[in-house]
């Protein structure tokens, strides 16, 4: 799915040549002018290298730690950890009424802390209430249960169009939200960091934790989806 | 008056890119990075922000006042690479000169991983055997102090008509324009946090009370409010908030 925002391999920003300023920076109340930046290739590719062969050069970061943490994210934190906090609240009521207190320590009975999760808030969705999550601001996301964000989260589109028109930006990932069920919309201004607890399908009473844990989708923890209905 | 990042409830956005699978059903699991570079800089910033010569604020900030123009046109990894460029160059961490010679080097394809010549490790790196360790302890904003909040929940409030950063022209607020100036209710109180308005420029932690508040969407949207339920939820720090009413 490639889209504006996404140009991986755009040769697109010779402009971005044309406007290095090379006047003193002499305004104090800001940076604005100094984009050293546009020093760098126009390749987004070439540009990384740039900064990675730099900081190498320079041994202010370490190549094993950039393949452990990208293994970390890839393999190890996803929406995974995620799905098995919902699916112990599916089935566990008292584990429930803790996530829904005090999330943070819920969530870290499972081992799931630290990092952009620092202080958890788990909102639940219920007949009467359909919650979804955004950041306007930037790309505020809950990592160690949901990973790293989807290109969509971070794009404009959702970001601007989801305060505003929360339910036309759900008909467009399928979820249609009746016009009684009221929509709350969670802008993740501060470090609170937010989780959607989906509600639990019909007909799923006799599943185990980990069959449960196999119908959350990581949208459905967001607010942009619904837990899968067993097929 | 405020930065392009700040695009909350704006018009002209199209459709949510949302991926695809063959059978036209939503992706939920494309991969976490699309290309190696994407990988790369987003774990270069995270290395980077290791050395602990800046905060989270500081580097949201950064990405923030890149030139409109950079901002809209670079995907979202770009953004994160640019600021960082800023950052370490503002910081005397890397020179201008640096930047010039590697740009050359990389075009000129006279370097690459394998070949780079590295100096002994610094003190600050952030070493491969450390990394669980540190993600899991993370960067908690709470900081437990004596200060009282100043509201209580339920109570309905006016926050602020403009940027509360009374330090600095354009300054980092977390206070989105879309919610400047409008009527909400406090919905629950959350201790004292570091404040970005302050963290943002140097200027201490200086940890402050933190509320999320609900607003109605026809408070926000006015008459072209979507419908007369919805509501919005922002977590605001309490200089966001002008007044009771």
């Amino acid at each position: 799915m490639d889209t504006k925002k996404d140009k991986d391999n755009s040769h697109s920003h010779s402009h971005s040549h044309s406007h290095s300023h090379s006047h003193s920076h002499s305004h104090s109340h800001s940076h604005d002018h100094d984009d050293h930046h546009s020093l760098l290739p126009s390749d987004p590719e070439l540009r990384v290298k740039a900064i990675e062969t730099l900081l190498l050069s320079k041994g202010l970061i370490d190549s094993e730690t950039l393949d452990e943490l990208i293994d970390t994210y890839e393999n190890k934190i996803g929406p995974q950890n995620g799905a098995k906090v919902v699916a112990k609240a599916w089935v566990d009521s008292d584990y429930k009424k803790r996530l829904l207190e005090d999330a943070t320590s819920a969530i870290r009975e499972l081992s799931y802390q630290g990092r952009q999760g620092e202080n958890m808030v788990v909102v639940e969705n219920t007949p009467e209430v359909h919650n979804v999550v955004v950041c306007t601001l930037c790309s505020c996301y809950p990592w160690p249960v949901l990973g790293i964000p989807p290109t969509w989260y971070k794009s404009d589109e959702y970001r601007s169009r989801t305060v505003r028109e929360p339910r036309k930006v759900l008909s467009e990932f399928g979820v249609k939200v009746d016009d009684k069920i009221q929509v709350k919309v969670w802008d993740s201004t501060a470090e609170l960091r937010y989780l959607v607890l989906p509600m639990r399908p019909e007909g799923t009473e006799n599943m185990n934790e980990d069959e449960l844990a196999k119908l959350v989708t990581r949208n459905s923890m967001i607010g942009t989806g619904l837990a899968e209905n067993i097929k | 008056m405020s930065r392009l990042h700040d695009m909350g409830g704006r018009y002209g956005d199209g459709p949510i890119p949302i991926p695809r699978n063959k059978n036209n059903q939503i992706e939920n699991y494309e991969p976490v990075f699309k290309y190696k570079w994407h990988a790369k800089a987003w774990a270069i910033t995270l290395a980077a922000g290791a050395l602990g010569e800046w905060n989270l604020d500081v580097s949201r900030h950064f990405r923030e006042c890149l030139p409109p123009r950079d901002y809209m046109n670079y995907s979202y990894y770009e953004k994160w690479l640019a600021g960082l460029t800023n950052l370490l160059v503002k910081r005397n961490i890397i020179s201008v000169k640096d930047l010039k010679h590697f740009t050359t080097l990389v075009e000129k394809q006279e370097i690459n991983l394998d070949s780079v010549i590295k100096s002994e490790l610094d003190k600050r790196a952030w070493l491969a055997k450390d990394v669980a360790k540190t993600l899991g302890w993370g960067g908690p904003s709470f900081r437990e102090t004596k200060i009282s909040p100043q509201f209580n929940i339920g109570d309905k409030i006016k926050t602020v008509s403009y940027n509360p950063n009374k330090d600095v022209k354009g300054g980092h607020t977390r206070l989105p324009s879309y919610a400047m100036g409008r009527t909400g209710t406090i919905h629950s109180y959350h201790g004292t946090h570091v404040f970005p308005d302050k963290n943002a420029h140097g200027n201490g932690e200086n940890p402050l009370p933190l509320y999320t508040i609900e607003f109605k969407g026809e408070e926000l949207w006015g008459a072209m409010a979507e419908d007369k339920n919805s509501c919005i939820f922002l977590d605001l720090w309490e200089p966001y908030i002008e007044c009771h009413i």
